[in-house]
């Protein structure tokens, strides 16, 4: 077996410098649309070009509902006038504000998580972030497959009928005090599934939802800020700038 | 055979019961109640053709049942098909003679109502019998999801499905939420403790009603569910969505979309095998394997984001070819990227192939024999591993892929260290096919324009865990009229019993594993 | 003045007018009869026992002599005999609570009056055992409880399964066992020249090696079958299981008694042993007993017949004792041979007051539950509480947990094996070795196999259907349990007070004082004890001298032994302080947690946590079978089963509708001699049939035969 010890350690480090650090490398995260100064017609235009209704227009700005974005890309590629994109990947937000989770969780919590019915990318994303590039191990995440361990429900996933009884029940089985982060555009609205007759629109109709992280899939780096949010590690995204702020709320 | 031999053939065995039409590639024999079941088993079990699936549409007046069988052979794509009046809707069941239809017949029977006489069990299959009361049958034009979700009664009385009679035998209940980051799934293990004497497992926790949201859609809207409804394999099942509506439009795709597709389709089936390797080598707890695995399966998502913008290839399908063209040089680049993450893949593999605790876990255990495994229609590189070599890239090829030489990997164990084999194998194959097609990249527009109109056609591709199927049938505005998915995962779990039956508990999750089983494709 | 001699008569005269009121008080009155006249008695017994040990009123009253066989039948209560009758005294008390409280329950019943009488002669007949000082009074006594016994298994009406089978294989093997043991007593009266055990004793030095063999080995074997040793216990499991409720635990908690009583008395009272080779064998068999007898218990899922199989293992670990003992004896080693008699007999009576709560139990779940199968069985504790609780306290008890009794027994018993090193042969070392790990193994079993137990009666999902209407045991059911609960716990928490009261029996047997190599004096201001530590007669003396003294009476609180110069070690423990400084953490936790903990916390009750399942069944749950099953599968080398069926049914190819499987084990003992003696009895049997042919000239012509055979003979003699 010494093969794998000296060929892990001739491997090297690869993790990320993320939090520390802002991480800069490619394919990280397929970023989202940006909001803000738009032509009339072109605003016009990206408000019908997106199946899900993530732009619309408010005192002549183009507004972006990033939780709806489902990377269809369709205002960006095809389209003679394509929205602006951010690279971005920090899109943790927070919806209800129950107060601080309270110093012992500062340092390390445990998550339990939870698949709703999810397609198998937002959940292969929170699958990498135990691989060596992300390893959420460093910043004191661990993931625990029972509820009664766990102080952090992580759910991904348009919460399917059949689905809704097994949520309640880990969300029940949580000791006090948790916190709830819903992972991806079908979690946070029900996707491109939200009209189904068998999905819920949204984590939030079934369980209170404290943080909320964006994107088809949300990237690692993303949950990685959404759970780093949900301790108070890190600013909520809606809270970095005012605009989005504002933007945020007129969207509620 | 050839397509005249097999018409000559049926319509000699069942004189006035069978009829065979050619309409293009496909054969259609119109046959009725009676002989089904024998005309189905002597295609599948003597003849040799692979089952895909039972396509169940309700038309205006009449029910259409469509079986899709298909050979590698010269006689293509045979459709045999039954109609009947809405008002009769029991036909006999092929299970005992197409095992692969088994879970066929009991969708139908859940969705639509119909019944199969002579199907052992149907009934508590995507409707649990504990949260749905009977016949709602969701899939008829006559459903109204407010009264079905208002007035729903379930079955209080519900017990799991019980074969063994051994005394002290009991059922162990896993999930729907087990350990780790897993899908929804509720196994029921029956068991006396120490081993497991039958699996059955639970699924369609994540059913979302797919083929039901689709109707009535345009095809625009219909190619963004069929990217994300099982998106880890998301540009097959949109590679076989569009091809099925181009086919019913007409459209011929640009030879350069032609090959980025199959360039792409192949980064995909690549980086879906590293992550199954992952999950194999995490299943059985070796750590630096596992880690190393990760490293490869991060870095080709990476190749993928930096290539097309999104780590799993979202929005780059579209109607008539791609979305967006991508240069031959960020192709070159994206291919360097993957050749190293195979290079460190055969490593992986070296180093795996003299690891005997690795290797203890996974040889002679969870074996599949050939015959089983073709019975239950297994797909991918599962039936690969037990000897069950068809590929749909060369039985029916699509999308250029007959230009392409590359092998098609098989092994004969059927156990869980083949299928690791196999994994690796075909990552081998995807990056040689890759080099061939940015070889074969031509100049030229990706999209081409398309007009929707009427018509119903099947689009197959082979994606990572297996063949794939989409029936589109498009009514005279262009809007879906009938989707049906047929997934790989699906035959998979159907057969996945097989493995883990007369095994311990803790060989259990190393099978699951091996078998790289998607629950989101599955259960649509 | 009450003196033993008294108190005896007063016993007998208790149970012959228990049975004079039974045979005249109608049939609903029988339970009071038995219950005030068995309790009374039963009484009477352990005052006497306790007054011939400790008070020393030890007597022999000769009764009838016998011209023909030139002897007197004698009554003699020594020391030995007071220990068993106190303890048989102990068990009985509650015994007749409960099995009163059991023909209460159907007053109308027309067997309460057979079974009263019987089981008042049964108490008389026990007792007479122990008391009997001769041979012939000896193998009468036994011979009536032998008849008693099977008269009282299949006297009842109760339908088990197959009890009359039972019975009479029980019958059968105690008469072959009594014939074994009496030819033993014969052979040690041809050696002597008296039948009775005083002489017997004196002439047993003159006794042959041979002769010392035979008389061991016959005794062993013959005694064995009442006490249930390997490889005649055959019978145990099945005469148990077919037992009636009500007499079960007299059957487990006193009768098991005699047989050990027999081999105790032969091999270490009336021919000390003085080679090493009968103790040995005795210790491998009780090892292999032992084993057996857990594994079988433990993959049991019968409550009865697995407490059954456990009685074995318990006889196992007390016959590995006393052939300790034995060993002991004989290597010139008095004082271990002290601690392995009281090992032996300090288990005997834990045994007795444990499994007869056990047995208490089963009875009661029995009556509640209807069915015995564990795998049935499940959530009791919502609706047997009490039960539950006295229960639970017989499983600690049996799982040799502190302070319960079974640990101190234990305790001595693995001492005993650990001080083997002492001794000079290798051979001898070697053999103790194995056995001790032997026993260490049961040891760890029986945790399993009681921890099942506990848990698949009590804990867990009810399986039963929801229509059974299952309710608290009666009183009379629960009150017994208590006793022997108290009783378990007062056992296990004063094992000093024990020892030395054993001592007085087991001195005379070993050659030394148990007491003054288990039980230092540390509340003396005297220490006459020299093998305590130097540490120890410093300070700690003199605390315990001044503080010990006034708070408890006694010798001191710390069962202690020294090995000896060559093996300076100390082995000691103190379930008395144990218990206090449990007591004390619980209490500790308790007011820690409500006056600290619960203020900074909120405590939420929710539901369990079942893997998001929609409802989990009972049958979801692990049953007594799956909680064995490693057991059974790393042991089937011993069980060896012999049928394995696995149909599965098909509709069609690939559809399976059920898949059956069953494994037929047969016990073990069965195999190996049940079986061979019966299928060789029918063997000869068919043999000899060959001559009944049905023709009247053979059978004339064996006459003729005969008559020749004779008067050849006699004309030989003359």
């Amino acid at each position: 077996m010494s093969q794998w010890v000296i060929n892990g350690i001739r491997a090297g480090i690869k993790t990320t410098v993320y939090p520390a650090k802002a991480d800069a490398a490619a394919g990280i995260t397929p970023g989202l649309p940006m909001g803000g100064a738009y032509s009339a017609e072109q605003m016009n235009s990206l408000v019908a070009c997106c199946p899900t209704g993530v732009f619309s227009v408010h005192e002549g700005r183009l507004i972006v509902d990033e939780r709806r974005c489902i990377h269809c890309y369709r205002c960006a590629r095809g389209i003679e006038e394509p929205v602006h994109w951010r690279q971005s990947y920090e899109w943790g937000m927070i919806r209800n504000d129950h107060g601080e989770f309270g110093r012992e969780f500062e340092k390390s919590i445990h998550i339990c998580v939870v698949d709703a019915g999810d397609c198998g990318a937002c959940l292969n994303e929170v699958r990498q972030l135990n691989n060596p590039y992300y390893n959420m191990h460093r910043l004191g995440f661990f993931i625990t497959p029972t509820p009664r361990h766990a102080d952090v429900l992580l759910v991904v996933g348009a919460v399917t009928d059949h689905m809704k009884l097994a949520l309640q029940k880990v969300y029940d089985a949580m000791p006090a005090p948790k916190r709830v982060v819903a992972v991806g555009a079908c979690a946070l609205s029900g996707g491109i599934f939200a009209e189904s007759f068998v999905c819920a629109k949204g984590v939030a109709s079934v369980l209170p939802v404290d943080v909320e992280v964006p994107g088809n899939p949300a990237p690692p780096l993303a949950i990685l800020h959404g759970l780093l949010v949900a301790v108070g590690r890190k600013a909520s995204a809606s809270a970095n700038s005012a605009v989005q702020a504002a933007e945020t709320v007129a969207m509620k | 055979m050839n397509r005249d031999q097999l018409k000559s053939e049926i319509e000699q065995r069942w004189p006035g019961l069978a009829q065979c039409r050619f309409d293009g590639a496909i054969c259609e024999v119109i046959c009725v109640r009676a002989a089904l079941p024998e005309l189905s088993g002597r295609l599948f079990l003597e003849w040799n053709f692979s089952f895909t699936g039972l396509i169940v549409e309700e038309g205006v007046n009449e029910w259409q049942l469509r079986y899709v069988f298909y050979d590698d052979g010269a006689a293509g794509w045979i459709h045999v098909l039954i109609n009947s009046p809405l008002a009769d809707k029991t036909f006999p069941s092929i299970a005992k003679f197409v095992h692969a239809a088994d879970w066929h017949e009991r969708e139908a029977e859940d969705l639509f109502g119909v019944v199969f006489e002579g199907h052992p069990r149907l009934g508590d299959f995507i409707l649990h019998d504990d949260a749905w009361q009977e016949s709602v049958e969701p899939m008829r034009r006559k459903f109204n999801a407010q009264a079905a979700m208002l007035h729903r009664r379930p079955d209080t009385d519900w017990r799991p499905h019980r074969i063994v009679e051994e005394p002290g035998a009991f059922v162990m209940p896993v999930g729907p939420k087990y350990s780790g980051v897993t899908e929804p799934v509720h196994f029921l293990l029956e068991t006396v403790g120490e081993d497991v004497i039958r699996s059955t497992p639970r699924l369609f926790y994540k059913w979302r009603a797919i083929e039901k949201l689709a109707e009535g859609k345009t095809p625009n809207e219909v190619l963004l569910i069929a990217e994300r409804f099982a998106a880890t394999t998301a540009f097959a099942h949109g590679l076989a969505f569009c091809q099925a509506v181009e086919k019913i439009c007409g459209v011929n795709v640009s030879p350069r979309a032609r090959i980025l597709r199959v360039f792409l389709a192949e980064l995909e089936r690549l980086r879906q095998h590293a992550g199954a390797i992952q999950e194999i080598c995490e299943s059985t707890a070796l750590v630096v394997a596992n880690s190393q695995a990760g490293v490869l399966e991060e870095d080709l998502l990476r190749t993928s984001g930096e290539l097309t913008g999104h780590r799993y290839l979202f929005g780059l399908l579209a109607l008539g070819g791609l979305l967006q063209d991508l240069s031959n040089d960020l192709c070159a680049r994206a291919l360097d990227q993957s050749r190293r993450a195979l290079a460190q893949l055969n490593v992986l593999e070296q180093r795996l192939r003299v690891s005997s605790s690795f290797l203890d876990r996974l040889e002679q255990v969870g074996i599949v024999p050939q015959r089983t495994a073709w019975a239950y229609g297994l797909l991918g590189p599962i039936a690969r591993a037990s000897g069950v070599t068809r590929d749909v890239r060369r039985a029916q090829p699509y999308s250029d892929y007959d230009q392409f030489q590359f092998d098609v990997p098989s092994e004969s164990e059927g156990d869980g260290y083949a299928r690791l084999r196999i994994l690796f194998a075909e990552a081998r194959q995807s990056v040689r096919i890759m080099e061939q097609a940015i070889g074969a990249l031509q100049s030229g527009s990706v999209r081409e324009q398309i007009q929707f109109r009427g018509g119903a056609a099947l689009g197959w591709v082979e994606a990572p865990r297996g063949a794939a199927f989409h029936w589109v049938r498009l009514d005279e505005a262009g809007k879906l009229a009938r989707y049906r998915i047929i997934t790989p995962s699906f035959a998979n779990w159907h057969g996945f019993h097989l493995s883990v039956e007369k095994f311990a508990f803790q060989d259990f999750p190393i099978m699951l594993s091996t078998f790289d089983l998607s629950v989101a494709e599955n259960d649509r | 003045m009450m003196n033993a001699q008294i108190l005896i008569l007063i016993f007998f005269a208790l149970c012959a007018a228990g049975i004079l009121l039974a045979l005249i008080v109608s049939t609903s009155r029988q339970a009071i009869v038995l219950a005030w006249f068995g309790c009374l008695a039963s009484l009477a017994l352990v005052w006497a026992g306790a007054d011939a040990l400790l008070g020393g009123n030890i007597f022999a009253q000769p009764l009838w002599s016998l011209r023909e066989l030139d002897t007197t039948l004698t009554l003699n209560l020594d020391r030995l005999s007071a220990v068993f009758i106190s303890i048989t005294g102990l068990v009985l008390f509650p015994a007749s609570i409960f099995a009163a409280s059991e023909l209460n329950r159907e007053p109308d019943r027309k067997d309460g009056r057979v079974f009263s009488i019987l089981l008042l002669a049964l108490y008389a007949s026990i007792a007479l055992i122990f008391l009997a000082g001769d041979t012939v009074l000896f193998l009468l006594a036994w011979e009536i409880m032998s008849i008693l016994c099977y008269l009282l298994i299949v006297c009842s009406r109760e339908k088990e399964n197959g009890h009359a089978g039972s019975g009479y294989l029980l019958l059968a093997m105690g008469e072959a066992g009594t014939l074994a043991a009496a030819l033993g007593f014969l052979l040690l009266a041809v050696g002597s020249g008296s039948l009775e055990f005083g002489a017997m004793k004196i002439g047993a030095s003159g006794l042959s090696a041979g002769g010392r063999w035979a008389v061991f080995l016959l005794s062993f074997f013959g005694f064995g079958v009442k006490a249930g040793i390997v490889p005649v216990n055959f019978w145990l499991p099945r005469a148990y299981v077919a037992a009636p409720r009500a007499f079960v635990p007299v059957l487990a908690g006193a009768t098991l008694n005699l047989g050990l009583y027999g081999i105790l008395r032969v091999n270490a009272d009336l021919m000390p042993a003085t080679h090493p080779g009968p103790g040995l064998l005795a210790l491998v068999i009780g090892t292999l007993s032992a084993l057996v007898g857990i594994l079988y218990a433990t993959t049991d899922n019968d409550l009865k017949l697995m407490l059954a199989h456990s009685s074995i293992e318990n006889v196992g670990i007390m016959v590995a004792g006393i052939g300790a003992g034995m060993v002991f004896v004989s290597t010139a080693h008095p004082a271990l041979a002290a601690i392995a008699f009281v090992a032996a007999l300090y288990h005997l009576i834990n045994h007795s007051l444990y499994k007869t709560l056990l047995f208490f139990g089963a009875g009661a779940v029995e009556t509640q539950a209807g069915t015995r199968d564990m795998d049935r069985l499940g959530g009791l504790i919502k609706w047997m509480p009490l039960t539950a609780l006295g229960f639970l306290a017989g499983t600690l008890a049996i799982s040799a947990l502190p302070p319960f009794n079974g640990f101190v027994s234990e305790w001595l018993t693995l001492q005993t094996m650990l001080r083997s090193a002492e001794l000079s042969s290798t051979a001898v070392k070697i053999i103790f070795a194995l056995c001790g790990a032997g026993l260490a193994l049961t040891a760890a079993l029986a945790v399993t196999c009681f921890v099942k137990v506990f848990a698949m009666s009590f804990l867990g999902m009810r399986r039963l259907h929801e229509n059974h209407h299952v309710a608290e045991a009666k009183s009379g059911a629960i009150a017994p349990m208590f006793i022997l609960a108290f009783l378990c716990l007062a056992f296990g928490v004063l094992p000093t007070y024990v020892i030395p009261a054993l001592d007085l029996a087991l001195n005379p047997l070993a050659g030394a004082s148990a007491a003054d190599n288990l039980v230092p004096p540390f509340f003396a201001s005297n220490p006459g004890h020299t093998d305590l530590p130097p540490a120890f007669t410093g300070e700690f003396h003199d605390l315990g001298a001044q503080v010990g003294q006034s708070v408890a009476p006694g010798r001191g609180l710390v069962v202690l032994h020294r090995g000896g110069t060559e093996n300076p070690v100390v082995f000691a423990m103190s379930t008395s302080y144990m218990f206090v400084v449990l007591i004390a953490l619980l209490l500790a936790t308790y007011i820690i947690i409500r006056l600290w903990l619960t203020r900074r916390r909120q405590v939420a009750r929710r539901t369990r946590w079942d893997g998001g399942v929609r409802r989990l069944l009972p049958e979801m749950t692990y049953t007594a079978t799956g909680f064995s099953n490693p057991v059974r599968v790393i042991f089937d080398a011993v069980f060896r089963p012999t049928t394995v069926e696995d149909t599965r049914d098909t509709v069609a190819e690939h559809f399976r509708t059920a898949i059956r499987r069953e494994k037929d084990r047969v016990y073990i003992m069965d195999k190996l001699v049940l079986l061979p003696v019966k299928s060789a009895t029918l063997w000869f049997a068919r043999r000899l049939a060959a001559m009944h042919h049905g023709r009247i000239n053979a059978y004339i012509g064996y006459t003729l035969l005969t008559l020749l055979v004779v008067w050849i003979l006699t004309s030989l003699a003359q």
